[in-house]
């Protein structure tokens, strides 16, 4: 055989190089275009006319880029990956309403299957398709086999608890509702603000072929859509005029440079009680998306719904008569917000919106802008305040004389919880995420609103061993306002005791909070506590038996007292038990003084004709509160 | 044969003139270096925090354009003193000087003040710079082949 040259040896080198690499090649696009190819059993990521996504922001806005990735409004919604889920979720075994849950993990991909409590074999696999929620509840969603329609698996992660918990019993729900989320209730509700610029697109029956412009709350919810932008900045010359002089874009929204209504309403666009005008509107909401944009000074599709304001007279009558829990169900008798995420209506509301420049970016900045910003990661985890927002500064900002008569105006020692304007102007009466938050309807306590709507004032939910005459004694003296009418029981019974025992779940929730307040416990006494919190772990509704515990955690002795919020009836019993018998016997001070208005006795018991008859007069009709 | 003009230096005295530059650019581009590696070092936000990745990418930018470009000035400068019949033409040596000069320079200083993804005004040195370069080493390659 004739022997091959070397320059044979070197030609053949080079074509099996060649064809090495094209294969190489043709394996790599053949991946790609695999990737590249929308799954069908969920919503998906769609190129929606104007928007382009954050990826296209990143290269000219790395720094305000990087601090929305940091922010919880990134990770809203998520595509379900083992570095979205919650840990260890492929290994779940949870029951609850009857129906057993078992995840099971195959590569990437996570699902799970159901079957009957104490029947054979489990059913078909679901795919885990998206999560939302991020920083305190996260809610996987199950592929359905209708398109893109999804269905909620009936638990949630509380982040803080490391636990799993029925989705009702997150909620402040009535005890007999067991499933909160319908199917497709993702698409046809929860998108709505849960994603930038969705498309709900419904087909059919429950059938949802759901499509966004980006998972997450992203930079063109609040900018509006980028796609103009971008080309006409692809021109350097114009980019260099506007950083030399005006330094403002017409072709895209900064909510920063927007009067106060305006620019409150960016963010009201999810943050607020909202409803459709009319049907026509709700349609062309679902096919094409919100046609509010930034900058606009109404929803369009939409409105804000405030209960007592004139407008909207038409559309808000019609809810009543569709819906009569709907008002009942997110705010207070006066129309002030009781539900959390919702905080624009309560910005609307406030006086200091009146002025024209108050918005949530008084307080609040969606990037690290301020000098003296905390780092990003406690920025984002204590809602993206500015600098001292969380403190008096937030107030003085417009405020600016009261620093110099603070005791004068507060009536308490300057250093004292009572003369933060917090406090008395945003205490914590609304509610949702299994925790009280401060109302962001800035107002001025009264007792008139405990006794009209039911609403905790801020005087009683700090001084929680005192009665309402005395928050009304305090008020007339300090401030002139008028005596109200009151029950014996106002003047005896502390405030606080009167909500936990007799009041409705939504006053017993905040409370059960409040008693872990440390400036109340500061104010009001540690002691007497104990016992309400400890019974109020069997309250009928898990979120007040939620909060009871962590707030009895707070007190010293009980930090690490093992509770399951979601435990059957019996169970609980038997946990109060333990709490009682280890507070009476190891950590209640033998010496202990209870003021007679906390109903306790000398000896730590309830008084227990007070608390019986209190408890008998319980407000027992269902609250739901729609967070 | 392009007659010298009676302005410019003689040959030798234009190719020390790089050699010097090149040297001395390649002392302070190093230091320059260094200067970075101490921001890094001690993680100054001004320099390593993400909103400020524009001035970083332009200080490194500045970093290598004017190490490079004094390197470029030192090799030329060898180049000319190894080869015979091969002169620097004048304008190639000025060119060569003021590249080093204007492109890192031009990044340096659009750096120092930045606009989100946008650098800084002095960035619209670095295009002057670029096409001094691109001048000055067409014409020294097309010098070499013509070289006899």
């Amino acid at each position: 055989m004739r022997k091959l040259s070397r320059s044979w040896w070197q030609g053949l080198f080079v074509i099996a190089a060649v064809t090495a690499a094209s294969v190489l090649t043709l394996i790599s696009l053949y991946g790609f275009r695999r990737e590249a190819i929308s799954p069908e059993n969920r919503p998906i990521q769609s190129r929606i006319a104007g928007y382009v996504s954050s990826n296209a922001c990143r290269a000219c806005h790395p720094g305000n880029y990087a601090s929305w990735h940091a922010s919880f409004h990134r990770t809203m919604t998520q595509v379900a990956t083992p570095a979205s889920l919650p840990p260890e979720m492929d290994k779940l075994e949870l029951a609850f309403n009857g129906r057993e849950y078992k995840t099971e993990r195959r590569g990437d991909k996570l699902f799970v299957r159901t079957r009957a409590e104490g029947s054979g074999n489990y059913g078909e696999p679901q795919q885990v398709v998206l999560v939302t929620g991020s920083h305190t509840l996260q809610v996987p969603w199950l592929e359905t086999g209708e398109g893109r329609t999804l269905q909620q698996f009936p638990f949630g992660y509380i982040v803080a608890e490391k636990m799993w918990a029925p989705m009702s019993q997150t909620f402040l729900l009535p005890p007999n509702v067991k499933e909160y989320y319908y199917v497709g209730a993702w698409n046809g509700a929860c998108m709505d603000c849960h994603v930038t610029q969705g498309q709900s697109r419904f087909v059919a029956d429950n059938k949802w072929d759901s499509q966004v412009a980006e998972f997450g709350i992203a930079c063109e919810a609040c900018h509006s859509e980028g796609r103009e932008h971008i080309e006409r900045n692809r021109n350097p010359i114009r980019r260099f005029k506007i950083h030399l002089t005006t330094k403002s874009d017409p072709t895209v929204t900064n909510p920063a440079s927007l009067k106060g209504p305006e620019s409150g309403l960016a963010c009201g666009q999810c943050h607020s009680v909202w409803a459709f005008n009319d049907m026509t509107d709700k349609i062309d909401f679902n096919r094409h998306g919100a046609a509010f944009r930034p900058g606009a000074h109404n929803l369009a599709q939409r409105f804000v719904v405030q209960p007592n304001a004139p407008d909207h007279r038409e559309q808000k009558d019609f809810i009543h008569r569709t819906e009569p829990d709907f008002f009942h169900n997110r705010f207070w008798g006066d129309g002030m917000i009781r539900v959390t995420g919702r905080e624009f209506n309560g910005v609307q509301g406030s006086p200091c919106f009146r002025g024209g420049e108050f918005s949530c970016i008084s307080c609040h900045e969606m990037h690290l802008d301020s000098p003296g910003q905390a780092d990003v990661k406690t920025w984002a985890r204590t809602g993206q305040l500015k600098p001292k927002m969380d403190s008096d500064a937030a107030c003085l900002q417009c405020h600016k004389d009261l620093s110099a008569r603070l005791v004068a105006h507060t009536h308490h020692s300057a250093d004292s919880s009572g003369s933060r304007c917090y406090n008395c102007h945003m205490p914590r009466t609304t509610f949702g995420l299994l925790h009280a938050m401060r109302s962001h309807q800035v107002s001025s306590p009264t007792v008139q609103e405990s006794l009209a709507y039911g609403r905790p004032n801020a005087c009683n939910l700090c001084h929680l061993d005192q009665t309402l005459a005395w928050a009304a004694q305090n008020l007339h003296a300090w401030y002139n306002q008028p005596m109200p009418e009151l029950s014996q029981d106002d003047r005896t019974i502390a405030a606080a005791v009167q909500w936990i025992l007799k009041g409705d779940a939504g006053q017993r929730v905040l409370i059960a909070w409040g008693m872990g307040w440390e400036s109340a416990q500061k104010t009001a006494g540690r002691d007497w506590l104990y016992p309400y919190l400890i019974y109020t772990m069997t309250d009928t509704y898990a979120a007040v038996r939620f909060d009871a515990w962590k707030s009895l955690q707070t007190l010293p002795g009980f930090s690490d007292f093992r509770f399951n919020f979601t435990a059957p009836e019996s169970s609980l019993s038997e946990s109060a038990k333990r709490a009682y018998e280890k507070w009476l016997r190891e950590v209640r001070k033998v010496n202990a003084v209870y003021r007679s208005e906390t109903a306790i006795d000398s000896d730590g018991r309830f008084q227990q004709d007070v608390f019986q008859r209190l408890r008998s007069e319980r407000d027992e009709k269902p609250i739901f509160l729609a967070e | 044969m392009r007659r010298p003009s009676k302005r410019a230096l003689p040959v030798t005295q234009r190719v020390d003139r790089n050699l010097r530059f090149g040297w001395w650019s390649l002392l302070v581009f190093l230091s320059l270096g260094g200067v970075l590696e101490t921001l890094h070092g001690f993680k100054i936000g001004w320099y390593v925090d993400v909103g400020n990745e524009t001035r970083r990418l332009m200080f490194t930018l500045a970093h290598a354009h004017g190490t490079l470009l004094a390197l470029v000035n030192i090799v030329v400068g060898l180049t000319v003193r190894i080869l015979d019949r091969f002169a620097l033409r004048s304008s190639v040596s000025f060119a060569l000087i003021w590249a080093a000069i204007l492109l890192p320079g031009g990044f340096f200083l659009g750096g120092i003040v930045i606009y989100d993804g946008d650098p800084g005004l002095g960035v619209w040195l670095v295009p002057v710079g670029a096409a001094l370069l691109f001048y000055s080493i067409t014409r020294i390659a097309i010098d070499l082949s013509r070289r006899k």
